[in-house]
């Protein structure tokens, strides 16, 4: 068990140094410069472009500047070409707004998709199950700024509240309970827009593992024994319907840099995904790989800690040490 | 069923929380009404965050609007785009003139013997005649000659294509030189100057011996030291600042000369790499005469560098290297390698004297901004400035619609939609940028003038301005900016005539074949347009030339290519036939990047190779000149050979627009000192903010006049 924790452990810091090199790569040799340099301003000359390469070492041959690169995001040396600030610093500030978005929405996700997918395959082809089916699908298509632009208009002209931003802007001096109720209620869209097409999406997937559990001939004996039918579906059926969420647990976790994007540039939401556009958008290149990297690194954990579970979920899986 | 429970009621209990909230949360209507302090209030919206707040550091536009509102510079231009005196109450603007004596026969000959028989004839020759051309002069002094060793480092080519700097040693024995102050700049002196001596005077080659170089690799520089390093004239233009007294930044320390010697280094220093450091390249020195007076003397004739000094002032008193270093130790850094960039000035506590002072930042959130209770000028009306960071369009629009923000930077076709609601007001004026086609006088295809011209009245520029622009455009002729001076209105831009397109192109020997296209020497006319992908505007432009220029004959692929491969690919190497591109320019008219011939090369701007000497001259000249007058009318007849030589297509100016609540206005105090409110309009050259300090927010839609009741 140990052995094979440390094996995994190894193997995904085998894999996170591919991905820094490939990323690495990818992002130094598309073309274009930082937008601190800027070729078709007049007044810089040769020289004065020269000088801001090397001051971001952009001069140096590719392996020298990966070699820079990574020790300075290391030692937390590595500073946004944009703002002078060091990067991991500020990935952390954006990192705790993203984070109550995040839970909140993953939160609303599993919440809701378990009971909707689970009532809809224990009432089989009835309207509900059609009914959830035909908004499943209807949330998949749907693009998801178009739904926020929708919900926000809705939102402003009906009930002439404020949805922007991380609070009602311009009222930091009432009391905290009133405080704390805003900021609810400015999570309360966006998360629920990042949830959507979650839920669609994974209560189809619950729908279909309860089918096929139910088929299952120790369910048919269970009923048989004359258990009661919500024993049955909830104590014996789920827990084996569980088990491939385990995997797509783990895959949640980099949502947290790359599933909100599109929301919180809409929301005017200053978390990690916004951060990473800005970035891309400025060539901002010591912010777009640490934010690379810091993906890479939780798509990884992820993994490893529904590898984790797994094994902890299901006696059949059991690691053999050669 | 536990399970069963927990799986309905916690989902509904998460839902509660959630939608609870509602009732806590104010709507706009309450916002206002319980917040008096929202009139004092200015909101604005902007899509992206700033950066750095210092205004030698800045590079993106967000930084520099509230830098401008923090720091103010030296001068700055008025509602007529003159200069104005900000920190600096004026300013004067003369010269010093520079020459070697020549000491060769020929000129002993005739009589100048030495540099005081020099200097006698001349000033002699000033007491005496006032006919002549030469400009007033206020004292002519002798610098004898002296030696001097100089490092100088080469950037030699090193393998694989990488550069190797070398220092090499020169010496250079210079000459005794005399120096003239002149009352006024005339680039044209030593021409004069040279009448009045004798032809050859200014013999540069004559100073060869001067110049030693000992390494040999580099013999083949002299030419070049030489004018660098012993310019057998020289011109150094001086401005003398006279600085504002009793102007404090907003931590009660007093404004003066030393800061303004400081900003000067600031950026000047290569460790900050400041992006401000071109427009000082020019300066030679700064001096101190006093605490509020400074004399700046310049390299060479440059008249757009007097602009340059309306960047911010930073307070030196808080930036010098003590403050630094104390700074870099409190954080336990290296103060080796700390420097302006790393301080947190930029960030948490910029100081500045400017209507405004920093109060917060939250990052892509706002920034906000408390009024300076002891500006100089007087504390502006509004006690905040807060800046808004919404990243979407939409939705600035809509915090715009319910209140929350009061000015946003609405487009063209937003401001359509909201034009007809009583409570806006919306404005639009001509922007600093124009859009042309460039095409590359390079190919064989463009080398015949009536061809580009032909080109450019295929197009239908009112048309795009209707359909792209909303209207909000109008079409130019030449390379200057239409509201100011520089631009020769006497030059309509090209008619919209297809007809007489095709008549130029026939003179040009263009004739139409059996398939409808031209030809000409068994040649097809074809070739192709592109832009950078990602401009709505300039795609719409591609489809519209090519549509144009297919019905005349032209066969023309278009092509949209991503940002930077579309500069390193195609325009910094020369390699395309056209393109459609836009310049957003500053207020001086030099055009020498864009448009002199020793700007062709690889990465330069004039990636069109546009050459034409007449045109180098005037360019040059216009550089030069610090008399407006003579300026305006050397950008004139620029302007007319450009469009005579039609090397772009010009297209259009954009405008910018804006829409502003109407309870916005400007209040104001008549000479008696009675309270009068005044509409908001744009200024005669196009920005409605000009008197941003006096604007304020009433409750209701105020009426304009004097107001009687002052209460």
């Amino acid at each position: 068990m140990i052995s094979f924790l440390g094996r995994n452990f190894v193997e995904k810091l085998i894999t996170l140094f591919f991905i820094s090199i490939i990323s690495f790569s990818v992002v130094m040799l598309a073309p274009g410069d930082p937008s601190e340099i800027d070729p078709m301003n007049p007044k810089f000359t040769k020289e004065d472009i020269q000088r801001l390469r090397e001051a971001f070492d952009l001069d140096k041959p590719l392996y020298m500047q990966y070699y820079l690169y990574y020790k300075k995001l290391f030692t937390n040396t590595l500073l946004s070409y944009k703002d002078n600030q060091p990067v991991l610093s500020k990935i952390y500030e954006r990192f705790l707004n993203s984070l109550p978005l995040f839970i909140v929405g993953t939160f609303l996700t599993w919440c809701l998709a378990f009971p909707l997918g689970i009532h809809a395959a224990l009432r089989r082809q009835s309207f509900f199950d059609r009914s959830t089916t035909f908004f499943s699908y209807f949330f998949i298509s749907l693009p998801s700024f178009f739904l926020a632009y929708l919900s926000i208009i809705f939102m402003v002209k009906f009930f002439n509240v404020p949805v922007i931003g991380l609070a009602t802007f311009g009222r930091e001096s009432v009391g905290i309970w009133y405080m704390i109720n805003d900021r609810i209620w400015h999570l309360v869209l966006p998360s629920m827009l990042g949830a959507f097409a979650g839920i669609a999406i994974l209560s189809r997937y619950v729908r279909g593992q309860m089918l096929e559990v139910i088929e299952q001939d120790y369910i048919r004996t269970a009923k048989a024994k004359g258990l009661p039918d919500d024993q049955v579906y909830y104590k014996h059926a789920l827990r084996n319907a569980l088990l491939p969420f385990i995997t797509m647990f783990g895959l949640v976790i980099p949502g947290l840099i790359g599933g909100s994007v599109i929301i919180e540039s809409i929301f005017a939401w200053p978390g990690m995904g916004r951060l990473g556009y800005d970035a891309i958008l400025a060539r901002d290149y010591p912010v777009i790989l640490s934010l690379n990297f810091v993906a890479a690194c939780l798509v990884l954990l992820g993994t490893f800690v529904s590898d984790v579970f797994y094994m902890a979920a299901d006696p059949r899986i059991s690691i053999q040490d050669k | 069923m536990f399970i069963k429970r927990f799986l309905i009621f916690f989902p509904a209990i998460v839902l509660l929380i959630l939608l609870q909230s509602y009732f806590w949360v104010p709507n706009y209507e309450n916002q206002a009404k319980g917040n008096p302090s929202r009139l004092t209030q200015y909101i604005t919206a902007s899509i992206g965050d700033a950066s750095v707040l210092n205004p030698i550091l800045n590079a993106d536009s967000a930084s520099s609007e509230i830098c401008d509102k923090i720091f103010e510079g030296l001068i700055d231009r008025d509602e007529d785009l003159k200069l104005r005196g900000r920190l600096a109450k004026d300013w004067k603007i003369y010269e010093e003139v520079l020459f070697y004596f020549n000491d060769h026969p020929k000129w002993l000959k005739k009589g100048f013997t030495s540099p005081q028989t020099l200097k006698n004839f001349l000033e002699k020759f000033f007491n005496q005649s006032t006919s002549h051309q030469l400009g007033h002069i206020e004292q002519i002094a002798i610098l004898p000659s002296y030696q001097e060793e100089k490092n100088v480092v080469e950037q030699l080519p090193a393998g694989q294509g990488g550069i190797k700097e070398e220092k090499h040693k020169i010496t250079l024995q210079h000459p005794p030189r005399l120096k003239i102050i002149l009352t006024e700049v005339d680039q044209d002196f030593f021409s004069k100057l040279e009448g009045l001596l004798g032809e050859g005077y200014f013999d540069q080659k004559r100073l060869k011996g001067s110049l030693i170089i000992s390494d040999a690799r580099f013999q083949e520089k002299e030419e070049l030291y030489l004018k660098q390093y012993l310019p057998v004239t020289e011109h150094n233009p001086v401005i003398i600042f006279h600085l504002r007294q009793g102007v404090q930044f907003s931590d009660g320390h007093e404004f003066d000369a030393e800061d303004v010697r400081f900003t000067y280094e600031a950026i000047m220093n290569p460790e900050n790499r400041s992006p401000r450091r071109p427009d000082f390249e020019p300066v030679k020195k700064i001096e101190i005469l006093n605490k509020y007076k400074v004399k700046i003397i310049y390299k060479r004739l440059f008249q757009p560098a007097l602009t340059a000094w309306g960047i911010g002032v930073l307070p030196e008193h808080l930036l010098n290297q003590e403050q630094l270093i104390r700074e870099a130790q409190n954080k336990g850094l290296d103060v080796s390698k700390f420097g302006l960039r790393q301080s947190d000035f930029n960030k948490m506590r910029p100081v500045g004297t400017g209507p405004f002072i920093f109060a917060e930042w939250r990052s892509d959130q706002y920034i906000k901004l408390v009024r300076n209770e002891s500006y100089w000028e007087g504390p502006p009306h509004y006690h905040e400035y807060i800046y808004r960071v919404i990243p979407d369009m939409l939705t600035q629009e809509l915090e715009f619609y319910a209140g929350a923000v009061d000015h946003y930077g609405a487009m063209a076709h937003q401001v359509d939609r909201l034009k007809k609601e009583t409570r806006f007001r919306n404005f639009s004026g001509l922007s600093y940028s124009y859009s042309y086609i460039g095409y590359n006088l390079r190919r064989e295809l463009f080398q015949d003038k009536r061809v580009r011209k032909a080109l450019g009245m295929a197009i239908n520029i009112p048309q795009i301005i209707d359909y792209v622009l909303y209207g909000e455009g109008e079409a130019t002729s030449g390379p200057f900016l239409k509201q100011t001076d520089y631009y020769n209105r006497g030059i309509k831009p090209l008619p919209y005539d297809p007809q007489q397109a095709l008549e130029l192109l026939r003179q040009a020997g263009w004739e139409r074949n059996s398939d409808g296209l031209l030809q000409k020497d068994g040649k097809i006319f074809e070739f192709t347009l592109i832009t950078n992908n990602g401009n709505p505007y300039r795609e719409a432009i591609l489809l519209i030339a090519q549509n144009a220029w297919k019905n005349l004959g032209i066969k023309v692929s278009a092509d949209r290519v991503e940002w930077s491969v579309f500069l390193q690919k195609h325009v910094d190497v020369g390699n395309f036939d056209a393109v459609v591109l836009g310049w957003t320019m500053g207020i001086d008219p030099d055009l020498y990047q864009i448009w002199h011939s020793s700007q062709t090369g690889h990465f330069q701007l004039n990636f069109v190779n546009y050459q034409n000497p007449e045109a180098d001259n005037l360019i040059v000249r216009i550089r030069q000149e610090y008399n407006e007058e003579k300026q305006i009318e050397l950008c004139h007849q620029l302007h007319e050979i450009i469009f005579d030589d039609q090397p772009y297509t010009f297209l259009y100016v954009a405008k910018w627009t804006a829409l502003l609540d109407k309870k916005i206005a400007i209040l104001d105090k008549d000479d008696k000192g009675v309270p009068v409110i005044k509409k908001i309009t744009p200024t005669k050259t196009g920005t409605y903010s000009f008197y941003f300090n006096k604007w304020i927010k009433f409750l209701t839609v105020p009426l304009y006049g004097p107001q009687l009741d002052t209460g």
